[in-house]
């Protein structure tokens, strides 16, 4: 009889414990690029932009438009958003739907693009399909006048690189870019309102808008203008054309456009004969100050590429 | 013969007071801790049976990814499930018993207004969920004096009956149910001892409509089963047998076709109160998983047996 109890418990106890099994198989899998993302803490802001700009689901299969099925993303990590005032997910409210997945596109490139291929100079199409530009500046990388501060993050479809700032690129001239903050396309609210009057008035329209003139550009905010002394963009349009020309001259260096880390000078001649002074490279930006300015303009926005220069938004109007 | 009988009518009463543990509910979609086997190894005799109610609460804020484990939900941060749920089983004949059960689901995310409004994301799911009925037949009892070997077979099916969503995207997170109908099958055997003392193990195959994958579940339990008590503590394990993986090859934002396996255990306890009426609680968390919430969750049940 005890033996059959015995008998009995041992047969129930093997049958039960080979019941109990893991699904562990999946921890030796590399993560998806949004996988990466949604894991890693210094990306929160860049999975919240992917979830509303609609490229998580994309990124989390393989390219279909690469033979590899692989992508190569810069990640611009939570400091870099922060640079825009977009400190968390909800802030990416004040960006337009569309902006913003254009936006992540141009951080979207297609087949893998290790660090050691990139070379300074080099170009590379982003799936926006506006190009991105590589720079070497004191052994640092950069990716237009982003930098590229962790390399080679491997995913199952694709490589990661995470970079320092956001990159922007508009895809059109300086003046379309321009045009595109004002008329509210870029932020749920309009930006660079004053300036598109000022160049609009001043008539350097046709001059900024010419693809065969490539400018780097300071552009001062709206807030830029008022405290210049301009209450509406009304005022703007009264003013002298002529005052206003010699003032937005003084916001542009014929040097082809050069994004922030390309900028080694201390100082530029701008299109109106004038001379700007820069402080030292820092931490991806530096100020400028104009011959009647008493404190330096800060970057808002720097590196802007649009297609007939670089656009850096400044918080201060430049004082010829 | 006079040990015998009184171990029978012993035998007996704890059945009268067990199936009741179930009352936590079974099957659950929303990665619930809860989702506890509807079927347990104790039968409840002919023209006999209870009806429970239970309250659960379950939170997570990280969920299992493949590979790594994520801090923070997407989106909604941390999920909190709660369920309120109807719990009945009848005995037909003595080896014969039908366990009917039905869910109320909340689950509430913790999103930010800012992120519900940029998403037109609501951080609220609830309805009624899925109704599953089962049929647990006990064809074989061994009894060796001392001890005693039970076999069960269950088969049954779960169904959606309220209306809710389970395709809104990544809104879905929060779904309450994959709206499949499932059809399980499950076997059980159970070893007990006369100082009360048990052991179940069961083994089962969740057959799904729709896009959501098949999974096995199987659960050990040992336990401990008197006349005015009752607990246990389970090892339980689902492993789906296909599906994709959130945010892996595959995944298209549609939260029923992932692949949802997990290992978990728990303990539950009952004890009588008054008459007719007891109180059953318990506690639950999961140890590994994949596309699941890491959660963690409680549960009590006012239990009436008749």
């Amino acid at each position: 009889m005890k033996n059959i109890n015995i008998k009995s418990a041992l047969f129930a106890f093997t049958l039960l414990t080979t019941f109990v099994s893991c699904d562990n198989d999946y921890k030796e899998e590399a993560p998806s690029i949004a996988s990466i993302a949604v894991t890693n803490e210094a990306f929160s802001t860049l999975e919240a932009a992917a979830i509303q700009g609609g490229v998580a689901v994309v990124l989390s299969n393989p390219n279909p438009n690469d033979p590899s099925g692989d992508y190569t993303v810069f990640a611009p990590t939570n400091d870099a958003f922060a640079r825009l005032g977009l400190v968390d997910g909800g802030s990416l409210g004040v960006l337009q739907n569309s902006f913003l997945t254009n936006t992540l596109l141009y951080h979207v490139s297609n087949g893998n693009l290790l660090a050691n291929q990139i070379m300074d100079g080099g170009t590379s199409t982003s799936a926006l399909g506006v190009d991105r530009r590589f720079v070497m500046r004191e052994g640092d990388l950069y990716i237009n006048g982003s930098k590229i501060i962790i390399t080679n993050v491997s995913a199952s479809n694709g490589t990661v690189h995470a970079i320092d700032k956001v990159m922007l690129a508009t895809g059109v001239n300086i003046v379309e870019s321009a045009l595109l903050m004002n008329d509210a396309k870029v932020f749920t609210s309009p930006e660079l309102t004053f300036l598109v009057q000022a160049v609009v008035t001043s008539g350097l329209a046709p001059v900024l808008a010419d693809e065969n003139n490539r400018f780097t550009i300071f552009a001062p905010t709206d807030a830029a203008f008022k405290a210049a002394g301009f209450a509406t963009v009304e005022d703007v349009a009264n003013a002298d054309p002529s005052f206003l020309q010699q003032v937005l001259l003084n916001h542009a260096i014929a040097d082809g456009g050069t994004f922030t880390c390309e900028q080694t000078s201390t100082t530029a001649t701008t299109a109106g004969g004038n001379t700007l002074t820069y402080s030292p490279f820092q931490n991806g930006v530096f100020t400028i100050l104009g011959n009647s300015n008493t404190t330096p303009a800060n970057m808002v926005i720097p590196d802007i590429l649009c297609s007939n220069g670089v656009v850096h938004v400044i918080d201060t109007v430049l004082l010829p | 013969m006079m040990k015998s009988v009184k171990l029978k009518q012993l035998d007996i009463m704890i059945k009268k007071q067990l199936l009741f543990i179930l009352a936590v509910t079974t099957l659950g979609y929303v990665n619930s801790a809860y989702s506890q086997s509807p079927i347990s190894g104790f039968m409840q005799g002919k023209g006999k049976g209870n009806i429970s109610l239970s309250y659960s609460s379950e939170k997570y804020d990280q969920v299992y990814l493949v590979p790594n484990l994520a801090d923070g939900v997407p989106i909604f941060n941390e999920v909190q499930i709660s369920s309120a749920s109807l719990y009945a089983t009848y005995g037909i004949t003595n080896q014969l018993d039908v366990v009917f059960s039905l869910p109320y689901i909340t689950a509430k995310g913790d999103a930010s207004q800012e992120v519900l409004n940029n998403l037109d994301y609501e951080n609220k799911r609830s309805g009624l969920q899925d109704v599953s009925v089962f049929v647990k037949y006990n064809p074989f009892y061994f009894d060796y004096g001392a001890t005693s070997l039970r076999l069960i077979g269950a088969v049954g099916v779960k169904t959606p009956v309220g209306g809710y969503k389970e395709d809104e995207g990544l809104q879905s997170i929060i779904a309450i149910g994959n709206r499949s109908t499932t059809v399980s099958a499950i076997g059980l055997a159970m070893f007990k001892m006369d100082s009360g003392f048990f052991a179940t193990g069961q083994f089962g195959g969740n057959f799904a409509s729709n896009e959501v994958p098949n999974s096995y579940i199987s659960e050990l339990k040992l336990g401990y089963a008197v006349s005015k008590f009752y607990g246990d503590a389970y090892l339980a394990n689902q492993f789906s047998t296909s599906g994709v993986d959130i945010l892996g090859e595959g995944f298209q934002g549609f939260f029923p076709a992932t692949r949802v396996s997990y290992t978990k255990i728990g303990a539950n306890v009952y004890l009588p109160v008054y008459q007719e009426f007891g109180v059953a609680t318990g506690i639950s968390t999961l140890l590994a998983g994949r596309n699941i919430g890491k959660a963690t969750g409680v549960y009590g049940a006012l239990v009436y047996k008749f």
